[in-house]
C-alpha cells in the first residue's frame, strides 16, 4: 500500500471532523429544545401563579375563596410524610441491599428475590394504593393517615433505596472487602467499619431521588383516601388538643388527617372558579422548588461524602 | 543444555552468536598450537611469525566475548542454563587466550633454538607426542563445547593425568642429558620450557573441560578428584 | 542438603487439591514452607499461584464454590488449616496478607494500622498507638507518616501505600505473610524499598511470596517453588533452582524459553 500523502491525510481528518461537528450540532439543538420545554413550564407556572407566592399562601389553610386558600396543611402534611416515608424505607432497604450483597447466597431463592425487586420498580403506583388501602388500611387500621400514607410510600420507594444500595456496595473493590476480611475481620465487622460506610453517599442519593419521585405521588395516596380538604395541622406532640383539654401523645400526628401537596394541587384544578388555577400554578412551582432542592441536596451530599473516599 | 527456543529470538541470537565466537577463537587457539609443534618438528621458522600474528586477533576476539558476555548478563540477566553458558563462556576465553600464549611461547623458543644453530627435534619424540597429546585434548575440549558433551569433556580431563605423567618424564630425561653433557644446558632449558608450555596447554584444555561440565550439568568439578572417576 | 541445615517447619501442603467448582485448579500439592525463611512461588499466569496463595488464608471462601481438599498443615500446633472444623477468621488472624495493588482503606493511616486490632476488640488508645507504631516502624514507613497519621491513607504514594498495607497486616502479629505480586503496581525504587523490607521481616516472620518477577524471586526468597499448570513442578533452595534446575519445565520457564 502506498503511504499517503500529508494532503491526503488532511482530507481524511477533515472528512471525519465534518461528521464531528455536524452531530455536535445536532446535540445542542436536541438539548435546547428540552430545556426550553422545561423553561417555559416553569415560567408559565410562575407568571400565572406569582400573584400568590406570598407568605400568607404558605401559612394558610385551604379555603372556599380562592383569594385567601393557602398550602399550609398540604406542605407540612408533605414533608410528615416524607418523614415516615424515609424512616421506614431506609432501615429496610439498606438492609435488605446489604444482606442481599453481603450475606446472602447465590441460588434460586435469591435469584427470584432478585428479580422482584427490579419488576417492583416498575409496578404503577396506584397499584400500591389499593395494596396498602386493604393492608395498612383496613387489616392493621391505621386509617387514612399520615402513617398509611408514609408506610405505602415507604413501600413504592423500597425498591429503588435497595437497588440503590446494592450498587453503591458493588462499587466498592472487592479488594476493600477482601483487605478488611483478611486481618480476621467478620462480615458484619466489615460491614459495618467499611461496607456501610462506604456505600452511604450512594445510598443517601438513592433515598434522596426516591422521596423526591414520592414526594410527586397522587395516586396511591388518593387511593388510600387522603383528605382533599383540610383545615387543620396535625397534633404537636405535648400540646392541647381540641376542646376537651387533653395533651397530644408523641406519636399522635401520624394517626391524624391529612392532605399532601400534589393532592391540593389535582383538588384546585379541578374546581370551576378559574382563580383556583392561579392557586395550582403557585402550588405546582413550591412542589417543584421542592423536588429540585431534594435533588440538589443529594448532589452535594454525594460530592461532599464521596470527596474522602477513594481507592 | 536446553535446544528450545526463548521467547526473545534477539536473546537466541546473542547466545548463539556467543558460541559461535567462541568456537572461532578456540579454531584459532587450535591452528596457533598446531602450528607451534610444526615449527617445532620442521624448524619452518617463518610460521613463527603467523603464530605471533594470530595472537593478536585471539586477543581481539578475547575482549569482543568478554564484553558479549557483560552485555548478555546486564541486559538478559541470564538464569539456569543460559547463565551457566555465559559465566561458562567467560572463564573459556580466558583460558584459550592463555593457551594461545602459550603457543606463541613455544613458537619463540623453538626459533631461539634454531637461531642458536640447533635442532630442537634431536632430544627426542617425547617432546612431540606430549604435544600431540595436549592437541588432542584442546580439539577435544572445543568438540565438547561445541556439541555441549559432558562425557567428551570428562575423557579430555582424565586425559590430563597422562600428560602430567609425561611431562615429568620429559624433565626427568632432560636432566640427565644435562648431567651427561653440560654443553646442551641451555637448549636443554628452552626445551624444558617449552615441556612446560605445552603442558600449560594440556591445564587449560583441561579448565575447559570443567566449565562445559558445569554449563552442561550445573556441576562444579574443579578440585574434586571424585567427580572424575 | 543435609538433615542438619534443613530449618523448622512453619507450614506444609500435604497432598492439597483446589477446585473452583467442577475445574481443579491445583493438583496434588506437597510442599513444605520453613520457619523465618522467604519462600517464593513463580509460574506463568494462570499456573496457579495465586490460588495456592489465597489458600493460605482461606481468602477462597469468600466466594461460593470453591473447594479444597487435602490438608495444609500450620505449626508448631499441626492445625490443618483447611480443615472446616477451623474458622477462617482464626485462620486469618494468624495468616497476615498483603496484596498485588495497595489496598489500604479510605481511611486514616492510623486508623489503617489499628483496623486489626480493633476487630480483635482492642479499643484502649495508649495499647493502639503503641502498636500503630511498631507496626509502621516494623514497615519501614514510620519515619515518612508519624506526622501526619490522620491524613488519608489514599493520598500516600502507591510504595507507601504497599508499606502501610504491610503494617496493616504485621500490627496483628502474624506467624505467616503473604504477598501476593506485591510489587506488581509499583515502580523500581518503590519495589526495592519493599524487597529490603521483606528481607528484614524474615527475622519475625514466615514470608511466602507470589512474583512474576523472576528476578525479584531470586532476591528476595531462600526456597523457590514452580508451578505450571496447577502442578507444583519443582520445589528447592533458591540458588538451585536459578543456577541448576532439576526439571526441564522450570529452567525453560526462568530462562525465558517456550514451553
Amino acid at each position: 500500500m502506498q503511504p499517503l500523502t500529508t494532503e491526503q491525510v488532511r482530507a481524511l481528518i477533515a472528512k471525519g471532523k465534518l461528521k464531528d461537528t455536524l452531530f455536535q450540532a445536532l446535540g445542542i439543538i436536541f438539548l435546547a429544545i428540552g430545556v426550553a420545554v422545561i423553561v417555559l413550564l416553569v415560567g408559565d407556572m410562575i407568571i400565572r401563579g406569582s400573584e400568590r407566592l406570598t407568605l400568607d399562601f404558605f401559612m394558610n389553610f385551604a379555603s372556599r375563596r380562592a383569594s385567601q386558600a393557602g398550602i399550609l396543611s398540604a406542605w407540612v402534611g408533605s414533608l410528615l410524610v416524607m418523614l415516615v416515608t424515609a424512616l421506614a424505607a431506609v432501615p429496610l432497604g439498606v438492609a435488605a441491599g446489604l444482606y442481599l450483597e453481603e450475606y446472602a447466597k447465590r441460588n434460586w431463592v435469591t435469584e427470584i428475590i432478585e428479580i422482584n425487586i427490579t419488576n417492583l420498580a416498575a409496578v404503577p403506583s396506584i397499584v400500591y394504593g389499593l395494596l396498602s388501602l386493604g393492608i395498612f388500611v383496613y387489616a392493621f387500621g391505621f386509617g387514612q393517615s399520615i402513617l398509611t400514607a408514609g408506610l405505602t410510600l415507604a413501600l413504592l420507594i423500597l425498591p429503588i433505596v435497595i437497588v440503590s444500595t446494592r450498587e453503591a456496595i458493588r462499587s466498592i473493590p472487592a479488594m476493600i472487602r477482601e483487605g478488611s476480611m483478611a486481618v480476621g475481620a467478620t462480615r458484619w465487622q466489615t460491614c459495618r467499619y467499611h461496607i456501610i460506610p462506604y456505600a452511604m453517599p450512594g445510598i443517601l442519593t438513592g433515598v434522596i431521588i426516591g422521596l423526591a419521585r414520592a414526594i410527586g405521588e397522587t395516586a396511591p395516596i388518593i387511593t388510600i383516601g387522603a383528605l382533599t380538604f383540610i383545615a387543620f395541622l396535625p397534633p404537636v406532640p405535648f400540646t392541647a388538643t381540641g376542646a376537651e383539654g387533653a395533651t397530644a401523645g408523641l406519636f399522635d400526628w401520624l394517626m391524624s388527617p391529612f392532605t399532601v401537596m400534589p393532592i391540593q394541587i389535582f383538588n384546585w384544578t379541578s374546581r370551576p372558579d378559574p382563580a383556583f388555577e392561579v392557586n395550582a400554578a403557585a402550588a405546582g412551582f413550591v412542589l417543584m422548588v421542592m423536588v429540585l432542592s431534594m435533588n440538589g441536596l443529594a448532589i452535594w451530599l454525594r460530592y461532599r461524602l464521596r470527596k474522602n473516599i477513594k481507592w | 543444555m536446553n535446544d528450545s527456543q526463548h521467547l526473545s529470538s534477539q536473546f537466541d541470537e546473542d547466545l548463539s552468536r556467543l558460541r559461535t565466537h567462541v568456537l572461532q577463537m578456540g579454531g584459532l587457539v587450535e591452528t596457533q598450537v598446531s602450528g607451534a609443534i610444526d615449527a617445532y618438528t620442521t624448524g619452518e621458522v617463518a610460521s613463527v611469525k603467523s603464530i605471533v600474528e594470530t595472537d593478536r586477533k585471539v586477543n581481539e576476539l578475547e575482549k569482543a566475548i568478554d564484553d558479549d558476555c557483560a552485555h548478555i548478563i546486564a541486559k538478559r540477566q541470564p538464569a539456569a542454563s543460559d547463565l551457566r553458558l555465559v559465566l561458562g563462556i567467560s572463564k573459556i576465553v580466558t583460558d584459550l587466550e592463555r593457551a594461545g600464549d602459550e603457543a606463541k611461547k613455544i613458537a619463540k623458543g623453538v626459533r631461539r633454538i634454531y637461531e642458536a644453530g640447533h635442532m630442537p627435534s634431536q632430544y627426542g619424540v617425547g617432546i612431540r607426542h606430549l604435544a600431540e597429546a595436549a592437541l588432542a585434548m584442546v580439539r577435544q575440549a572445543l568438540d565438547a563445547f561445541a556439541r555441549m558433551d559432558g562425557e567428551r569433556a570428562l575423557a579430555v580431563i582424565r586425559a590430563d593425568n597422562d600428560v602430567d605423567v609425561e611431562f615429568k618424564s620429559i624433565i626427568r630425561q632432560l636432566i640427565t642429558h644435562m648431567m651427561e653433557d653440560p654443553r646442551t644446558i641451555t637448549t636443554s632449558i628452552e626445551i624444558i620450557s617449552i615441556a612446560r608450555a605445552i603442558e600449560r596447554i594440556g591445564d587449560h584444555a583441561k579448565n575447559i573441560s570443567e566449565q562445559v561440565i558445569f554449563v552442561v550439568e550445573g556441576r562444579d568439578i574443579r578440585h574434586n578428584k571424585e567427580a572424575i572417576k | 542438603m543435609q538433615i542438619h541445615d534443613q530449618p523448622q517447619l512453619k507450614a506444609e501442603a500435604r497432598n492439597f487439591n483446589f477446585f473452583y467448582g467442577e475445574a481443579q485448579a491445583l493438583k496434588k500439592i506437597n510442599m513444605p514452607i520453613y520457619d523465618k525463611k522467604v519462600t517464593a512461588l513463580i509460574g506463568p499466569s494462570g499456573c496457579g499461584k495465586s490460588t495456592y496463595l489465597r489458600s493460605f488464608n482461606r481468602m477462597h471462601d469468600l466466594y461460593p464454590g470453591n473447594r479444597y481438599e487435602g490438608e495444609i498443615r500450620f505449626f508448631p500446633d499441626n492445625t490443618n488449616l483447611l480443615s472446616p472444623e477451623v474458622d477462617p477468621i482464626e485462620v486469618r488472624m494468624r495468616v497476615g496478607m498483603v496484596f498485588q495493588k495497595p489496598n489500604p482503606f479510605p481511611k486514616t493511616i492510623y486508623e489503617n494500622v489499628a483496623y486489626g486490632l480493633r476487630v480483635r476488640g482492642e479499643n484502649n488508645k495508649r495499647v493502639l498507638d503503641d502498636k500503630v507504631e511498631q507496626a509502621l516502624r516494623g514497615a519501614a514507613i514510620w519515619e515518612e507518616v508519624k506526622d501526619r497519621l490522620q491524613d488519608l491513607a489514599p493520598n500516600l504514594s502507591g510504595g507507601q501505600q504497599q508499606r502501610l498495607c504491610i503494617a496493616r497486616a504485621l500490627a496483628t502479629d502474624p506467624e505467616l505473610l503473604l504477598f501476593d505480586e506485591p510489587t506488581s503496581a509499583l515502580d523500581p525504587i518503590a519495589t526495592g524499598a519493599i524487597e529490603e523490607l521483606v528481607h528484614e521481616l524474615k527475622k519475625r516472620v514466615t514470608i511466602l511470596i507470589v512474583t512474576h518477577n523472576m528476578q525479584q524471586a531470586a532476591r528476595v526468597s531462600d526456597y523457590t517453588a514452580y508451578m505450571y499448570l496447577g502442578e507444583m513442578v519443582e520445589f528447592g533452595k533458591t540458588d538451585e533452582i536459578f543456577i541448576k534446575p532439576k526439571d526441564k519445565r522450570t529452567e525453560d520457564y526462568i530462562t525465558g524459553r517456550m514451553g
